[in-house]
């Protein structure tokens, strides 16, 4: 059937038909964890926890550590969030359903190990933000790559607040 | 999501913005040699970066890109006659050269020097390859020519089209570094088109609809690869390079040519988006370059005499709901080209990104959007060149490879991404 109302076919593009697209909010921001794999990622994830986010949850950083785990479940990662306090991963990742990954180095592949396969298991998308220069992070990517669905490295740190902001978070 | 100052300050291109700016440090196409094929062949109307031009070839070969409008009345010199080396306006015979400059105004005395007193804005107009390339900022900076691979190789192993699209610039480019479309959108492209099919890496392409994605930073822009699972604990890699401020190219397939795009504003709702193929190493086979012209592949198929695609908004787009049942288009329309173009025309002139919804795949979009700004912040501030100028930044290629799981697709494809003459593309 082909269309008889300006509305009803692909002419309803024009700017002063946009005006009349609905504008009702469509969803609330992402569930986003953000955590550091190492010291000099943590440094970054201090500054940009200290925007406005929202809902996001800053971690600056992971142990192994078994100090919260009372065995409810196999995992024993703990995040550290920006105040100190202390989380275990499980518990962070309830109601998530993204989580971003910030490294400067490739001390943290055991904890992206652990933080990625949590993540499958529970069908949560995982980034990863690499901040370095290309030729020095080359660890970092490779220790990272099974574990990210998306990995960026750059030299640039606003990236990670352009990336957050993008995704609402 | 963006906030509309950022949305309006990367879309908008005009003059004394500071996108326009940035537009304004680069050689862009104007127009398609083929506009201008001889000497003193009607001139053309060109709107580029919302300025309102006039091109033409003159008596002697040379191109022209003059302010459209004569100095006199203020009549479009689309009218004028182009001849013995100068456009002529029709309404009182004033006549410029290429350059602008004002040669002849007949009302004044023989001896008059008026007209060396008139001279209309021009830009440089230079063909390289198949393209009539203009510079449109400071003549003190202007760059070396462009050195894209596609328009040095032999006339025989290129060709290139273009498609006005009715959208802003920004969503038209920002379909040509978001790889994720195409195992849905140009599905059906993949398995049936003549300069797509056949190719092994189709194969995992079809088989993984969900890749895994990789942003690294390049020195003219960025490298956006899309992976996914291969035999034999490898991965097969898709890596689209981006070269500020709006040239892609797609990753090849097979021994297909490599194609790839340069998007232009017109102004902050149209774009022209060029289209070309080329092939390193061979000439294009006549099958190849008449499935081009019929549209195939990322061409569109224009109504003849335009540069207006045959499917287009006044049309819905030729819709078949037929073909999207039995899936050879996933959205009903026909061609590549057409099924971006429909879809980045249907959000609207200028799409409102405080309203998006992206997700962290589209985090090749998010790091464009940010270098752009960044670039056209820094031009503004503090007049630094962007990335994207110097022509060995324009020598880059696609490549589509299979690397072992644990390596980094970067370093090992640093050859298959660089452009290098006479040497065959990198493709499954």
């Amino acid at each position: 059937m082909r269309p008889i109302l300006l509305n009803s076919c692909a002419e309803a593009t024009t700017a002063a038909e946009t005006r009349f697209r609905i504008d009702v909010p469509i969803t609330d921001g992402r569930a986003a964890r953000i955590v550091a794999l190492d010291e000099g990622a943590a440094v970054v994830v201090r500054r940009v926890a200290e925007q406005h986010w929202s809902g996001a949850r800053f971690f600056t950083g992971v142990d192994r550590t078994p100090q919260l785990n009372d065995n409810r479940e196999s995992t024993d990662v703990v995040l550290r969030a920006t105040d100190g306090s202390q989380s275990r991963l499980d518990e962070q990742l309830a109601g998530a359903d993204l989580v971003v990954m910030i490294a400067t180095a490739d001390d943290g592949a055991k904890a992206a190990s652990a933080i990625g396969d949590a993540c499958t298991l529970r069908g949560i998308m995982t980034a990863g933000l690499i901040l370095g220069e290309r030729r020095e992070v080359g660890g970092a990517v490779s220790a990272l790559r099974p574990h990210a669905r998306v990995l960026m490295v750059t030299k640039d740190e606003q990236d990670v607040s352009e990336v957050l902001t993008a995704l609402r978070a | 999501m963006l906030k509309q100052e950022i949305n309006e300050l990367l879309t908008q291109t005009g003059p004394a913005t500071p996108m326009g700016a940035l537009f304004r440090q680069y050689w862009i196409p104007a127009l398609l040699a083929e506009e201008l094929s001889e000497d003193d062949c009607p001139q053309v109307r060109v709107k580029i970066l919302s300025e309102r031009c006039i091109a033409f070839r003159d008596s002697d070969g040379r191109y022209g890109l003059i302010d459209e409008f004569c100095a006199h009345r203020g009549v479009s010199l689309w009218f004028g006659r182009n001849e013995q080396s100068g456009l002529r306006c029709a309404y009182h015979g004033w006549k410029y050269d290429v350059t602008g400059q004002c040669i002849e105004v007949p009302s004044e005395p023989e001896n008059s020097n008026f007209c060396a007193k008139v001279r209309l804005t021009s830009y440089p107009l230079v063909k390289v390859g198949a393209i009539l390339w203009t510079y449109m900022g400071d003549p003190e900076k202007r760059p070396a020519l462009p050195e894209f691979e596609f328009v040095h190789v032999p006339p025989e192993q290129t060709y290139t089209s273009k498609r006005w699209q009715e959208s802003n610039w920004l969503q038209a480019f920002e379909g040509g570094i978001d790889s994720s479309h195409v195992s849905f959108l140009h599905s059906g492209g993949l398995r049936n088109d003549p300069l797509f099919k056949g190719a092994k890496g189709n194969e995992y392409n079809l088989a993984d609809l969900k890749p895994f994605f990789e942003v690294a930073e390049a020195d003219g822009g960025l490298f956006v690869a899309a992976r996914r699972d291969a035999e034999d604990g490898s991965y097969y890699w898709r890596i689209t390079p981006w070269v500020m401020p709006s040239f892609t190219l797609v990753p090849p397939r097979g021994d297909h040519p490599i194609h790839g795009h340069f998007w232009v504003p017109i102004d902050d709702r149209n774009c022209w988006v060029y289209t070309f193929d080329y092939h390193p190493v061979r000439a294009l086979t006549a099958e190849e370059v008449q499935a081009m012209k019929d549209g195939h592949g990322v061409h569109s198929r224009n109504i003849p005499g335009t540069y207006r695609p045959q499917e287009n908004k006044d049309n819905d787009y030729l819709m078949d709901r037929e073909a999207q049942k039995r899936d050879e288009a996933f959205s009903g329309i026909r061609g590549i080209a057409m099924q971006d173009g429909s879809l980045q025309e249907s959000m609207g002139p200028i799409v409102d990104r405080t309203r998006e919804r992206l997700v962290s795949a589209d985090v090749g979009i998010i790091k464009a959007r940010h270098k752009l700004r960044k670039a056209a912040i820094a031009l503004r501030d503090e007049g630094m060149t962007p990335p994207g100028v110097d022509p060995a930044h324009h020598r880059v290629r696609s490549a589509a490879i299979v690397l072992p799981k644990d390596d980094s697709f970067i370093e090992l494809s640093r050859e298959a991404v660089a452009a290098s003459p006479g040497v065959r593309q990198t493709s499954v």
